[in-house]
């Protein structure tokens, strides 16, 4: 049971470390839902070459793992970016993570976005038309309403899958739970007790959430 | 640009061997997770009082970030068990853990959507239960979860990057130790994730016309 005691033990550490991965959850999460929006009203438009860029981009983005974007954003981004400008630029690790991984969903997001609204059937917004509502309105009133309820099953799943990626930023050195428990396991020579608690862990969070997130789900579905 | 395709062929070497052990260990994975996905479907359908056990297992694999998953196999694992006793062997566990996981979920609904009244007949044939899997659940099976299943081996590409944090000489680990030794990330960090992007652009692009072309099969 000394295993238990030593979560108590490092408690302050631990729970430091989970508040570094919602942080960073929350920032990715922010500017995935941004970028995503952008990129999927690109991918709508009406203008072939941003359609085609939108498209590309989400294809790209979806396409590249996660850990390979967090190193080439700490660690290549900072070095182009030093030589177009002329100074020394260095990012620090929380916001690399947050950039990687933000955009890494929002190409995932992107494509949610559209299904959702792809999936507002014709007719009401042709009916809309024909009552000669504007196109804002038609946005506001008519096509949002029903595909944000739409996407939200899907969209709060994709956030459960980025709050279980935010584990990975330890690589980079940024001080989330992961580096902390390493930090504890070092320490304590102790794998066992120290990785089956923060498997179990995580575990019971994102199976809450997951069962949170199934409730929600089927009751927008009923409604 | 000279410097960077020098760079890149100079170190060509390691980098396809890296690439080499990154496709085999998710070809492992993939192929174990499925076989195990689809041990624990048919088990689950046989014996309906083990079912609380795997719902246990299968939410599990599915509800544990995956870097968890590989540091509690490769060290926790190793000294409860005494095994896996190498990283490699660790790395393909720990990958097909998880998408055991997803692959027994997707295998349940491929089997659901077989009719029940096709395994009604089979069994008014007189054929025995392995053969009516074998030849009549298995093939219509895989025919509609082909696309899931392509898309579960393409996570399992991304998720084998996290190997090269337990020292698996894979591509990622592979571009991380020539990027120390010359000091400069650039053409190599950028090459790598090029080819990531490369290879799972292709398969997700194969995928898709598989799955338009199993699609339109299904419906002629």
């Amino acid at each position: 049971m000394y295993g238990l005691a030593m979560f108590w033990e490092y408690r302050v550490i631990l729970w430091h470390g989970l508040l570094i991965n919602i942080l960073v959850f929350l920032l990715s999460s922010g500017l995935g839902l941004l970028v995503g929006l952008l990129a999927c009203t690109a991918r709508l438009s009406h203008r072939r070459p941003l359609r085609a860029s939108a498209a590309a981009y989400i294809e790209i983005i979806r396409s590249a793992p996660e850990l390979v974007l967090l190193f080439w954003i700490h660690s290549v981004v900072p070095v182009l970016l030093s030589e177009c400008l002329g100074t020394r630029l260095t990012f620090s690790p929380i916001l690399s993570a947050t950039l990687a991984l933000g955009l890494v969903s929002s190409g995932y997001f992107a494509e949610t976005f559209r299904a959702g609204i792809q999936a507002v059937p014709v007719g009401h917004v042709e009916a809309a038309h024909a009552l000669g509502m504007s196109h804002p309105t038609i946005l506001r009133r008519i096509v949002l309403p029903q595909a944000i309820r739409l996407m939200l099953p899907e969209l709060m799943s994709q956030n459960i899958g980025l709050l279980k990626t935010t584990t990975l930023v330890s690589v980079i050195t940024v001080p989330d739970i992961m580096y902390q428990v390493d930090l504890i396991v070092q320490q304590e020579m102790q794998p066992l007790p120290l990785y089956t608690g923060t498997a179990v862990a995580f575990f019971i969070l994102i199976l809450t959430l997951t069962s949170l997130v199934g409730r929600v789900s089927s009751h927008l579905r009923d409604a | 640009m000279g410097f960077w395709t020098r760079t890149i062929l100079d170190n060509a070497g390691p980098l396809l061997q890296g690439l080499y052990v990154t496709l085999s260990i998710s070809l492992i994975a993939f192929v174990v997770a499925a076989i195990v996905g689809l041990s624990i479907c048919m088990i689950r359908s046989y014996f309906p009082r083990l079912r609380p056990l795997f719902a246990v297992y299968i939410a599990f694999c599915r509800n544990t970030p995956i870097f968890i998953q590989l540091l509690w196999v490769a060290y926790a694992w190793y000294e409860l068990l005494g095994w896996p006793k190498d990283v490699f062997t660790a790395a393909w566990v720990a990958l097909a853990l998880q998408s055991s996981g997803y692959l027994a979920e997707t295998f349940r609904a491929g089997i659901a959507s077989v009719p029940i009244g096709h395994i009604e007949a089979a069994h008014a044939l007189g054929i025995a239960r392995l053969t009516t899997w074998r030849r009549i659940v298995i093939p219509q099976m895989l025919l509609t979860i082909a696309p899931s299943l392509m898309n579960q081996f393409i996570v399992i590409i991304k998720c084998s990057t996290l190997v090269s944090v337990i020292a698996v000489p894979d591509l990622m680990f592979q571009a991380l130790r020539l990027t120390a030794i010359w000091g400069d990330p650039v053409p190599i960090m950028s090459f790598v994730a090029v080819v990531f992007i490369a290879v799972i652009l292709a398969l997700s692009t194969l995928s898709k016309h598989l799955s338009d072309r199993l699609h339109a099969r299904l419906q002629s």
